[in-house]
């Protein structure tokens, strides 16, 4: 069955969770705006972005010297974009779905693949078809790079993509056998692009192409359908199995819900992704409206990156010099998320997995850079700690109450409050 | 008010006092004796044990592979059939002095091709995927020591997973410590004991624990002086700072180390040539260090991957993902040479080896003959090994 939605008008500690989930963090002016509304029709409002972008971004991608200078820049603009960009809910997702739909630099190293690649995770943020979704990223020269599809031929087939779409990116493990990993290749053969390969030519833009003459026109079976398999077929069966619905609200559960996710809330959304036929915005929207939602509070502990756009989005979207904003972004490859590299194309598992000795430093060690030291923001008012744990009384509140405004402000985003969502 | 010394050994205090610890982190670690040390070395991404030791006489291997075999005349002869990928000519001392051992064909039932699937079976030594927690974590476990094993590097492997939490990740020695703010010792401290529940308390928990191991790292790490010049890679200077650990006496039984990269789907021979030499010049280093250090004979490396690839090259001149593949292990412990037998090129299964050593047999000889410890307590049964280890 669906997700119960929440009956009370939200709360202030309600909406700041709201916000720590979906804006990665908010002002205390911001938390209070919305308190007093329905659950349905912030969820709405929040999911009615469009593509806009923030200004005055200072980094241009196209203006790398290399390609790894461009790969920096286009980290360096993504950071921003979270921070300052006028829709956190928009990046949160695009965020999220490059988590899942994986690509990484260490092979995609041509700058449009890149940015053509986070502009379709940007569009199909809350995609309304998550079939079209996964079509076009699969046709997307980043992805056609990353897993090896572009060398993907008749009679020799690479396996690569086809057992990662299956594997990642629909089903999961369990739903198909060696042999659809196979048929699925051969049925994705001659998907490849053109342009934009090597080092000099990492600025020209690749496209999209099929190659007729490299596709396999035989007969093939994927999960249990039989016919003359085209790529396009493989997507549709796979993205329309039923286990996909579950797999992939699974993971829309861990952005959004807890790091281990209650399975039967998981199963709701599950349902309404099957009614709906992979209509994701609709999927949000529930979800992101339920009572399953607003119960789950302080259940994900923030990324790296999720920390320290929460810890700007709480300061109120201080500015930054360009050099500080890059060096945030390597600070958060150094506590275990470089933006556009996970480890591996299953992406960062997330949860627990943050934490251990080194990460925490490092987390404690930004917090002091963002808030004690000569180069931190000025702060005319230290964020409440509303804003800084998500609730209005934390049980550390006499002892912050009775620190000044920096070191309240660095020792609350030191707190295990603060590092959750 | 406490200087940061004296807050660290308040800090280790509250860990023993706190009653939401893991049983064992509250007990003596007494039992953790013994200055053997395994370092385990992971090939992430499924290396292609063919093209790494390789069977240079079977007609078998270069048929399969027109475009990606290594030729004859490249190859390191270490057996009348068997020779070494030319990348690891680095090794080829330790080779020639007995200190390294390959152990052929090593799999595990019902081999798994994801790589996630693969690697998780690998660090829970449990093929059936039941068990979330690693085979060093219940390693520390039986130990009693949460601090006996570590992980060199950024994250924390599964295999380095307890009960309840992982254990370390050390990722640059000298920034392993916290420098708080004079004056802020004592509200952290506070800020720490306020009562949690749910992830803050374990979060509480992971930041108590870190104050202890940080202390104990700095203690002792002062004493290390480099014995040998590192490669300029980050798997060499993950090598470097396991040997300054291991030198500094920190008490650490397993140390973690990852090399990643090894997915070769297209375009196989340079990726897998530059990994390989990264891989032969960073031990080769490390090896030297540890004799200069005089910690050699106390030191063994264990080296795996989550599964070989596929016996036929692909279209791509790379390999798909294949199931068993080979080990290798180095050190004066080691009983150097090949152990096992080759596996058959002409009797595959789906274009794939067929194993023949459990992997687990050489956990366990690594476990019971160089550790000390009671292998079928952590790998859940009896294994036999191929007696790699001296002695």
């Amino acid at each position: 069955m669906s997700l119960t939605p929440l009956p009370r008008k939200l709360t202030a500690e309600d909406a700041a969770h709201f916000l720590r989930r979906t804006a990665f963090g908010a002002t205390d002016a911001q938390i209070r705006a919305l308190a007093g509304k329905d659950a349905r029709s912030v969820a709405k409002a929040a999911l009615a972005f469009d593509q806009a972008l923030a200004p005055n971004n200072p980094f241009d991608p196209m203006q790398g010297a290399s390609p790894g200078a461009a790969i920096q820049l286009t980290r360096g603009a993504w950071l921003f974009e979270m921070v300052y960009g006028p829709h956190p809910l928009r990046e949160k997702l695009a965020l999220t779905w490059s988590n899942h739909f994986v690509v990484g630099t260490d092979k995609v190293r041509n700058t449009p693949a890149l940015l053509g690649y986070l502009a379709l995770l940007r569009r199909h943020a809350a995609t309304s078809s998550f079939e079209r979704f996964t079509l076009d990223i699969a046709q997307s020269p980043a992805m056609l790079r990353y897993l090896d599809n572009d060398q993907n031929r008749k009679g020799k087939p690479n396996e690569n993509f086809s057992r990662e779409l299956l594997e990642l990116f629909t089903t999961g493990i369990g739903p198909y056998t060696e042999t659809d990993v196979r048929e699925g290749a051969r049925a994705l053969t001659g998907w490849t692009f053109v342009g934009g390969r090597g080092n000099r030519q990492y600025l020209d833009e690749p496209k999209f192409v099929f190659q007729a003459g490299q596709f396999d026109s035989g007969r093939k079976t994927y999960l249990g359908q039989s016919g003359t398999l085209r790529g396009e077929d493989i997507i549709r069966l796979a993205t329309a199995h039923p286990q996909t619905a579950t797999f992939v609200a699974r993971k829309l559960h861990r952005a959004f819900v807890a790091d281990t996710p209650d399975e039967a809330a998981v199963a709701g959304s599950a349902e309404t992704w099957r009614r709906t036929k992979g209509d994701v915005g609709a999927v949000l929207e529930e979800l992101l409206s339920s009572e399953a939602f607003y119960a789950s509070r302080a259940r994900i502990i923030r990324s790296p990156v999720e920390f320290i756009v929460g810890a700007l989005r709480t300061l109120g979207q201080p500015t930054f010099d360009a050099k500080t904003l890059l060096n945030l972004t390597s600070t958060a490859g150094r506590m275990g998320q470089l933006l556009l590299e996970p480890d591996t194309v299953k992406g960062w598992d997330g949860g627990r997995e943050w934490i251990n000795d080194s990460t925490l430093l490092l987390r404690l060690q930004v917090a002091a850079a963002l808030t004690l030291t000569s180069k931190a923001p000025a702060l005319t008012e230290p964020p409440s700690l509303l804003a800084m744990t998500g609730q209005e009384r934390p049980a550390a509140a006499v002892l912050l109450s009775s620190l000044k405004g920096r070191q309240r402000t660095y020792m609350s985003m030191i707190s295990p409050e603060f590092q959750l969502a | 008010m406490t200087n940061r010394r004296d807050f660290l050994k308040l800090s280790a205090l509250a860990v023993a006092a706190t009653s939401g610890m893991p049983g064992f982190l509250a007990r003596a670690a007494a039992q953790a004796g013994g200055k053997k040390t395994l370092v385990v070395i992971q090939l992430t991404g499924g290396n292609d044990g063919l093209n790494t030791l390789i069977p240079h006489t079977n007609g078998a291997y270069y048929a399969a592979r027109p475009n990606i075999a290594i030729p004859k005349k490249d190859v390191l002869t270490v057996t009348g059939d068997l020779g070494m990928h030319p990348s690891l000519r680095p090794l080829m001392g330790l080779w020639d002095s007995g200190k390294l051992a390959w152990m052929e064909n090593v799999g595990y039932p019902n081999p798994n091709r994801s790589h996630f699937a693969s690697m998780a079976i690998w660090h829970t030594a449990d093929p059936t995927q039941a068990q979330a927690e690693g085979w060093i974590g219940r390693l520390a476990e039986q130990i009693g020591d949460p601090f006996c094993a570590s992980n060199v590097g950024g994250s924390t492997p599964q295999a380095l997973r307890a009960s309840d939490f992982s254990l370390p990740s050390i990722e640059s020695i000298d920034n392993f410590q916290l420098k708080l703010p004079d004056g802020m010792q004592t509200p952290f401290q506070s800020m720490l004991n306020s009562p949690r529940t749910g992830e803050a308390a374990y979060l509480t928990r992971a930041t108590r624990q870190m104050l202890k191991n940080t202390a104990r790292v700095q203690e002792n790490a002062k004493k290390y002086k480099a014995g040998a010049t590192y490669p300029q890679t980050k798997f060499a200077g993950q090598l470097r700072e396991a040997a300054r650990l291991i030198a500094a006496g920190v008490g650490q039984r397993v140390l973690y180390v990852s090399l990643g990269g090894f997915d070769t789907h297209a375009g196989q021979r340079a990726e897998q040539d530059e990994l390989l030499a990264t891989l032969a010049e960073g031990l080769a280093a490390f090896q030297t260090d540890l004799e200069r250090q005089g910690v050699a004979g106390d030191v063994i490396v264990m080296g795996f991957s989550e599964f070989g690839r596929r016996v036929a090259e692909n279209g791509s001149a790379g390999t798909d993902h294949g199931k068993g593949s080979v080990m290798f292990a180095l050190g004066q412990g080691v009983k150097g040479g090949i152990h096992g037998s080759s596996p058959d090129l002409e009797k595959l299964s789906d274009g794939d080896i067929i194993y023949k050593q459990d992997f687990r047999g050489v956990y366990a000889e690594a476990l019971t003959k160089w550790l000390g410890l009671n292998a079928r307590e952590i790998l859940g049964g009896s294994f036999t090994g191929p007696g790699w280890i001296a002695s």
